[in-house]
């Protein structure tokens, strides 16, 4: 039973990623990309999950040994990998706007004056 | 005073520039001759390639309109010095290299190469079309030999090595001369058999020895790489071409027939003159007499097939301490 | 310890970051403002480093910076914190330089070009957050720094953004390193569920007692794949071919000096100092395996190239693979000559990425195949570019021959030592990638600087002397680093990988001493570099120049009379009729331009390997989903090969 957070965070990168790679369409592919991040927040916040713990907000003087709270480090790690996340779809989507206007298209597979 | 002097004399003499201008004379001297009487020609005199020099010396050089000058005249300077330089790491004739510690097995190889690379250089200065073809051939050779070149130096570096040595100085010359010195030439090993035998097809292609000579291909692209060359710059890559016939046949005797002595020194040199003069008429007056020139793919493909099976042979025997 | 001093490591990640912004304040402006804003951050930044020099590199001391005081409370380390060893020294040392460079080449080099406050912005940005990465302790802050670092790199790719395929690339680096970025943070993730703390130190400390915890195993694959990403190691090298063929040159400096150099940093500090599982056969096999494939499959890749910053791309990523080669082998010489290349690898390179970007400055073109014959207008870029082909190409005695000689020598040690094929055959791969570099700059000094000048190029003109200083800054690194290789190991080398081999000090320094014994780190360290004293270039160049010399002289006494008769001549340029005797050689046809050169020229080589030569092309096929497959496959392998064999 420990491991269903790590099921389903890894199964929700694992469709972001099929969606990443199947998917020809660039703001599809971004949404794939998308995934993987909410995939990996969830991963995060999960492994700081305590059954039964109360949310961790103590004042220094309420903080005692016997305070059960969950663990708040990934909450403060997801909160700045759901910012980061944010920027990156929006960086994404600005490439991709300018892009089509200079390609004309959002087919990866017409997208490929650099290769080989 | 002394230490000044001694330098002196081993660069300027012995096995510097004197010694190394004389033998390459010498041998490529010999090689027109025996090539000549395999075809029923009588020969140039010894000292032809001498006074080949000599007249190139005197003639106008011309810089062609495309040439960077600069360039175009350094190139065959600084690849006869670096040549030359290879000389005094070599522990020939079963002594002591002249500058032991300052190169080894890895700086020599480099060496040879940045000889090649000046050549190239320099033919890509003169701007010509003809020298273009040239230098692409010449490159390919190089690519073409160094496979088996570097299967050979690694079988000889990890032949000399016994189980608890160190591991400090495995591909010294030092080392490898030593060893010979203790344990008899590295050519009656069997196991390294193949590896010599690749060493010698090594050897013509390196100098750009008929049939191997691709990138000077006289008939199909006007002397490729030297094709603007003219005058004392022609002369002195050709000085390159007859040395570097010396050193490779040298550093042939240093991997496989050294620790051969007789304890008096002039006449180890001596019988170190007459391998060279052996390993020359094996690897170059033969090959040149019998065949013709290859194209410059069957070159590459040559030595990445056959020699290059017989070198990997050798390093896989000896890997397993064969 | 100096408390002054303490402070550096933040001051100048610091600097940088709100260099950044003021840069966007007072740019708009005046020029002479936003450049001196840029110019007194990069110089701090540079000046901050090089006084650690002392205490950290000569003295072996740690610093330690703990942000907001928050020091660690009984074992635990709450707080975010920057650890500055001898390895990462060596790094920001690395950066700061590269950074130093590229920004006072693209005063120059920028100015055709317009918003250049933004492009200074993210230029600092990205500075600091390569800075930060390799300077901090924490490893959550590390997947921060990488985050800004890529997007801020993405951001300067697309910079000239109406540049043939400059989109396509940014967006290309932008979506597969993704991949590399989620990797590193599902990573952390996995670590953090078993370890509870993202201190490097804690978390070093704390591994071995979890023996073998498939979850913690998991966690380095990850991690390893994350960095190796960041390093454009195989498969996600046509990345940075991409994004290096697009962006502005001083760009393409900082991606392949710079941005490399922190998947090189984050490799080893994960293999040697997090994990310490280097003496473990697999994890040989798998770092040297990457470095090796990289090195071989990039160096023949740049054969088929007609761009030229295309073509130093590939070859970025084949020197990198050889740092990594050097890092796999788990020798304290192969981690030395790993650092010694990847130290050379941003000097010359970076050199080179110059060159291109100077000759695309004068003549507006990359294109191999359509260049020719600049060496008689742009003479002196001529000398810089060839100072930089020849100490990529490892010809002695610049400073690539002496660290790829260290890297045969690891490797053929670590080979000799186990009897191993897998290291001779490494061993053999460096020595050709060595030749088929070579080549390859053959190949763009004959298509580019010398042979005959198209007509459209006849009015070019050398690049403006600001420009050429920081290209003979890193020429001049080149020739130094590569004639004094001892002083660099003594100095540089040999504190570096005893950091790299000591986990068990820096954790003690970040946790509280003993806190490495009470978990069971025996101290490491490297008392000398086994390195045999068979090179020694100065000596040789002694040689050389005694020889030229004595040629010379010899030639002039000792020559016939009719030498000193004997006359140079060549054509003068202005004259009305140019004579016909210094017309190029055409079997007595009349001359015509006829430039030998381009993407073909190696025609013999190239023949046998065209099944090769067309796979390999029709596997970079630019479309970014298979990229992206590519990365999840090599993942995947790393993953499973990981699990199952750890």
């Amino acid at each position: 039973m420990m491991a269903v957070n790590y099921i389903g965070s890894f199964a929700l990168i694992a469709l972001g990623l099929y969606c990443m790679v199947a998917k020809h369409n660039l703001i599809k592919v971004i949404i794939g990309m998308g995934l993987v991040d909410y995939g990996t927040n969830l991963l995060i916040v999960s492994v700081g999950f305590n059954p039964g713990g109360t949310a961790p907000i103590f004042t220094i003087a309420e903080l005692t040994r016997e305070s059960f709270f969950v663990d708040p480090v990934p909450q403060a790690l997801t909160l700045t990998s759901i910012v980061i996340g944010a920027c990156m779809t929006a960086m994404s989507l600005s490439l991709v706007i300018k892009l089509r206007e200079q390609y004309g298209t959002l087919d990866t597979r017409k997208i490929r004056r650099l290769n080989g | 005073m002394n230490v000044l002097l001694s330098s002196l004399f081993h660069v300027l003499i012995f096995p510097g520039l004197l010694f190394c201008v004389v033998m390459g004379v010498l041998l490529s001297g010999l090689d027109r001759i025996w090539v000549a009487r395999m075809q029923r020609r009588v020969g140039p005199p010894l000292l032809q390639s001498w006074y080949d020099f000599l007249k190139c010396c005197g003639k106008e050089t011309i810089v062609p309109r495309h040439a960077k000058k600069a360039v175009y005249f350094a190139a065959p300077v600084v690849g006869f010095a670096a040549l030359i330089s290879i000389s005094l790491f070599l522990p020939i004739a079963g002594g002591k290299p002249a500058y032991s510690g300052t190169a080894d097995l890895v700086v020599i190889l480099y060496l040879l190469t940045l000889v090649s690379v000046c050549t190239i250089v320099g033919a890509s200065a003169s701007g010509s079309p003809f020298a273009g073809v040239g230098l692409s051939r010449e490159m390919v050779a190089m690519i073409s030999y160094e496979l088996p070149f570097v299967l050979v130096i690694l079988a000889v570096s990890r032949a000399i090595l016994a189980p608890g040595d160190s591991l400090n100085n495995i591909f010294s010359l030092q080392a490898i001369a030593d060893y010979q010195a203790a344990n008899g030439p590295l050519i009656t090993r069997w196991a390294l058999i193949p590896a010599a035998i690749a060493m010698l097809f090594v050897i013509p292609c390196e100098v750009g020895m008929h049939p191997f000579d691709v990138a000077e291909a006289e008939t199909e692209i006007c002397e490729g790489t030297l094709a603007e060359y003219s005058g004392p710059p022609l002369a002195v890559f050709r000085l390159t071409h007859m040395v570097k016939m010396f050193i490779m046949t040298a550093l042939f005797c240093v991997l496989f027939l050294g620790g051969i002595t007789t304890g008096i020194a002039v006449l180890d040199v001596i019988l170190f003159v007459l391998f060279c003069l052996i390993l020359t008429f094996l690897t170059m007056s033969l090959p040149h007499g019998a065949c013709a020139r290859f194209k410059v793919e069957q070159v590459f493909k040559f030595y990445w097939t056959v020699v290059a099976g017989l070198a990997a042979l050798s390093l896989i025997l000896v890997w397993l301490g064969l | 310890m100096n408390t002054f001093l303490n402070n550096f490591p933040i001051l100048a990640i610091m600097i940088l970051f709100v260099g950044a912004f003021v840069t966007s304040l007072v740019g708009r402006r005046s020029a002479l403002a936003r450049n001196g804003v840029v110019l007194v951050s990069m110089t701090a930044a540079l000046a901050m480093m090089l006084a650690l020099v002392k205490p950290v590199l000569l003295d072996g001391q740690i610093i330690t910076y703990w942000l907001g005081n928050w020091e660690p409370v009984e074992g635990w380390a709450f707080g975010i914190c920057l650890e500055v060893d001898a390895l990462s020294l060596f790094f920001g040392l690395i950066v700061t330089v590269a950074v130093f460079v590229s920004g006072v080449y693209s005063f120059t080099y920028m100015n055709h070009d317009d918003s250049l406050v933004n492009y200074y912005t993210l230029f600092l940005m990205l500075s600091g957050s390569v800075l930060g990465l390799v300077l901090s302790g924490d490893l959550f802050n590390i997947f921060v720094m990488v985050e800004i670092m890529t997007f801020t790199a993405v951001a300067l790719t697309a910079f000239r953004n109406t540049y043939e395929g400059a989109l396509e690339g940014a967006l290309k680096y932008l979506v597969v390193g993704s991949l590399g970025s989620t990797s590193l943070l599902v990573g952390i993730a996995m670590l953090y569920s078993q370890l509870h703390t993202l201190n490097l130190a804690q978390i070093s400390a704390l591994i071995p007692g979890q023996g073998a915890n498939p979850v913690i195993i998991a966690a380095f694959a990850f991690l390893f794949m994350g960095f190796a990403t960041k390093a454009f190691l195989f498969p996600f090298q046509p990345l940075a071919a991409d994004a290096h063929a697009v962006a502005p040159a001083s760009i393409s400096l900082m991606i392949s000096g710079v941005l490399t150099k922190c998947g090189v940093y984050g490799i080893i500090r994960l293999c040697y100092v997090l994990y310490e599982n280097l003496n473990q056969p697999l994890v040989q096999y798998l770092v040297t395996g990457f470095g090796a494939v990289s090195m071989f499959i990039c160096v023949t890749m740049a054969f088929n190239q007609h761009n030229f910053k295309r073509l130093l791309a590939f070859h970025s990523i084949s020197q990198v693979g050889y740092v990594i080669t050097a890092v796999g082998l788990g020798s304290a010489l192969g981690v030395s000559a790993g650092l010694y290349h990847a130290m050379n690898h941003t000097i010359f390179k970076g050199l080179l990425f110059l060159t291109a970007g100077a000759v695309q400055h004068q003549t507006g073109s990359l294109d191999l195949d359509s260049l020719g014959g600049l060496s008689k207008r742009m003479p002196r870029t001529t000398l810089l570019f060839l100072i930089g082909a020849a100490s990529i190409s490892g010809l002695p005695p610049f400073n690539g021959f002496a660290s790829k000689w260290m890297i045969y020598q690891a490797a053929f040690q670590r080979g000799a030592a186990t009897g191993n094929f897998f290291f001779l055959f490494v061993c053999i791969v460096a020595l050709i990638t060595s030749v088929l570099t070579l080549a390859s700059f053959i190949k763009v000094a004959q298509s580019v600087f010398f042979g005959q000048l198209p007509e459209q190029y006849k009015e070019v003109k050398e690049v403006p002397l600001a420009m050429r200083i920081p290209m003979w800054i890193l020429a001049v690194l080149c020739i130094v680093t590569g004639l004094f290789p001892t002083q660099v190991q003594n100095y540089l080398l040999l504190p570096a990988t005893s950091a790299a081999f000591n986990a068990a000090n820096y954790i003690d320094q970040a946790m509280g001493l003993g806190y490495a014994a009470a978990h069971g780190i025996a101290t490491g360290g490297v008392a000398g570099l086994m390195v045999s004293d068979c090179w020694n270039p100065t000596s040789w160049l002694m040689l050389l120049f005694c020889i030229t010399c004595a040629v010379a002289i010899v030639a002039l006494l000792a020559s016939p009379n009719d030498l000193k008769d004997a006359h140079i001549s060549s054509c003068d340029e202005q004259a009305e009729v140019l004579d016909a005797k210094y017309e190029s050689f055409f079997s007595g046809e009349e001359s015509v331009y006829s430039q030998v050169g381009g993407s073909d020229l190696f025609w013999g080589f190239k023949h046998n390997w065209r099944k090769y030569f067309s796979y390999m092309h029709d596997w970079h096929s630019g479309i970014v989903n298979d990229y992206t497959l590519y990365g999840v496959v090599a993942i995947a392998f790393v993953l499973l090969a990981c699990i199952i064999l750890l």
